[in-house]
């Protein structure tokens, strides 16, 4: 039983260390939004996998919440990146030098 | 079951009924752009601050309980968190509406403010971390999008990509925190996370040390706290600065009672080596804070780096919070104080965009003869944020460093706390002073009055009443926090 649940929070691990890593070094704002869904996606992993050894659907319960919030929050995410376009023809966010000091 | 007519269901019928309502008005209405929306904002939001009022007068508001079996609590912990993010969102309403004359789709934004007014509330009130997480991205998401509210301006859009990164960022690691919570304890409930916390093994204490130190980085995002402070200035700097007093004042106060819904939980994980955790962030967050902040010229920026340092202040009193019991009291009263001081000095700064145009602190010589009430506000605030005497900033910074002292009976490093703290305020004196010098003892390009935004003068008028009232008779206010400080007794004893 327990052998299938340490192979879920592998695959979770890996994907949480990949998200990071795509923010982290990369500067394209879609590719930053790729990192963040893989972190949310991760802990959703995470949640369900633990839900089928925990009696009770608590952990499923959040994890559809929280698919249903990443979605609202990358529609957000990629109206702002839309905006960005249109004022520089470019979305890498090295190139957003308005603010500094 | 919580009751129906229980604070936080009630908060959420009104604002988010009104929330919704305001844009389906303003398609069915033909006349674009008119303040009639604001006032509707403000008339929910009055009778939000009302019933939550109302209840507590009635005493149909529990004890501060931190636990709960429901999702959401109505206790006086909520409560307190809900009248200071009650009064923010008032004070940022009222003071948008000269702002927004003129600007486009005042009805969407008035929706947005109500919207995550909803979300800080329930933050405050819940008991479960299913309902803390929506209620944080409830917070969030409409600020991500009144971030970026100036659509052609490329630095209020800059802004808001780069909040939006680390704010998704951050509910990302506070998901992944609450997962491994639930596969350690198969719950969601505070109390009972606590409860399978305290019952690990030490093979899996690291794991629980891992849930807390995600919970702590994802919540210090919002709060600003120092590794992870980064893009706090340039969102406040390029944001709309009535948006900025809703980030420094009520998103950031929520996170803070996030914090504190949560931070029991690191009270048992990690045993006393969070309280050194979190008062070695909180001296770093300070120092940080005030030190980048004197080499600031723009006011936005200068006031946001301010609001790093006051972070740290807030945590001085978390971090003593097991061994002095006024810590969580002082953090409370200064957490209401700050919200009403740094709502008041971003809506002045707004009040000065609106008129003048500008932000940077050459271009404001001479201030205080051209914008007198402004001014006066601005520097009536900056002094509370100083902690000068007798404005309600310096009681509850009091506060703060003698809970510092009062704990060095256990933890022989806790007066160093206070030390830090006192240091920090003379620091921050250097630059809040600076301002003040340059609108009244620098002569401006002109002395002729002008006209000042009627809605700033407004939230001058009562943010001077509000900072001077309380300064000069704070009891009231200290018996309020006093009783809103959740009972403590589950925490283990010191070694």
């Amino acid at each position: 039983m327990t052998n299938g649940l340490i192979d879920f929070i592998l695959v979770s691990v890996a994907l949480l260390a990949i998200g990071i890593y795509g923010i982290a070094v990369k500067r394209n704002a879609i590719r930053m939004l790729f990192g963040i869904e893989m972190i949310i996606n991760s802990a959703n992993l995470n949640l369900v996998a633990f839900s089928r050894y925990i009696p009770n659907s608590q952990g499923q319960t959040l994890a559809l919440f929280s698919i249903a919030i990443a979605a609202a929050e990358v529609a957000v995410g990629l109206a702002l990146v839309i905006v960005a376009y249109r004022m520089y023809r470019n979305i890498d966010i090295a190139d957003f030098r308005s603010l500094k000091g | 079951m919580i009751e129906f007519t229980s604070t936080p269901i009630m908060l959420t019928l009104i604002l988010g009924a009104v929330g919704v309502l305001i844009p389906v008005i303003n398609v069915a209405r033909k006349e674009k752009g008119s303040s009639v929306y604001g006032v509707i904002a403000l008339g929910a939001l009055l009778a939000a601050i009302g019933f939550v009022v109302y209840q507590i007068l009635t005493k149909h508001v529990t004890p501060s309980a931190i636990f709960s079996s429901n999702v959401l609590v109505d206790d006086k912990f909520g409560s307190f968190f809900a009248i200071a993010m009650l009064i923010v969102g008032i004070m940022t309403t009222v003071g948008s509406f000269n702002y927004m004359r003129g600007r486009a789709n005042p009805a969407v934004y008035y929706s947005l403010i109500l919207l995550s007014s909803i979300g800080m509330i329930l933050i405050a009130y819940s008991t479960d971390l299913v309902m803390l997480f929506i209620a944080w991205e409830l917070m969030s998401i409409p600020t991500y999008v009144l971030a970026g509210y100036l659509k052609k301006d490329p630095s209020s859009n800059e802004a808001a990509i780069k909040y939006f990164l680390f704010g998704a960022l951050s509910s990302g690691i506070i998901i992944y925190g609450i997962s491994i919570a639930y596969g350690l304890t198969g719950s969601t409930n505070i109390e009972q996370v606590i409860a399978g916390f305290s019952k690990l093994g030490p093979d899996m204490m690291p794991l629980a040390i891992l849930a807390v130190g995600m919970f702590i980085a994802g919540f210090g995002f919002k709060i600003g706290l120092v590794p992870f402070h980064m893009w706090l200035p340039d969102a406040y700097e390029g944001s709309p600065p009535t948006i900025a007093a809703l980030l420094a004042a009520g998103t950031k106060k929520a996170g803070f009672a996030a914090v504190l819904r949560v931070i029991i939980m690191g009270a048992i994980a990690l045993n006393l080596h969070w309280a050194f955790a979190l008062a070695v962030i909180a001296i770093v967050t300070m120092t940080v804070g005030n030190l980048a902040a004197i080499k600031q010229r723009n006011l936005t920026r200068m006031l946001a780096y301010s609001s790093i340092g006051q972070a740290g202040y807030i945590l001085i009193g978390l971090s003593v919070a097991p061994i002095s019991p006024i810590g969580i009291q002082a953090s409370l009263f200064h957490i209401l104080n700050h919200s009403v001081m740094k709502a008041a000095a971003f809506i002045a700064v707004a009040g000065i965009v609106t008129t003048l145009g500008v932000t940077h602190i050459e271009k404001i010589k001479g201030l205080g003869k051209r914008m007198p009430i402004t001014a006066l506000g601005l520097t009536i605030s900056l002094l509370a944020l100083a902690g000068v005497p007798p404005l309600n900033g310096f009681w509850s910074k009091l506060m703060l460093f003698g809970s510092a002292i009062d704990a060095g009976h256990t933890l022989s490093w806790a007066p160093y706390l206070a030390v830090a703290g006192v240091l920090n305020s003379a620091l921050s004196l250097a630059y809040y002073g600076w301002i003040i010098r340059k609108m009244y003892f620098e002569e401006g390009e002109s002395n002729k009055r002008l006209k000042e935004p009627k809605s700033v003068i407004a939230v001058m008028i009562f943010s001077i009443i509000f900072i001077v009232g309380i300064g000069v008779y704070p009891d009231p206010v200290i018996e309020f926090a006093k009783s809103a400080v959740p009972i403590m007794s589950g925490l283990p004893a010191i070694h």
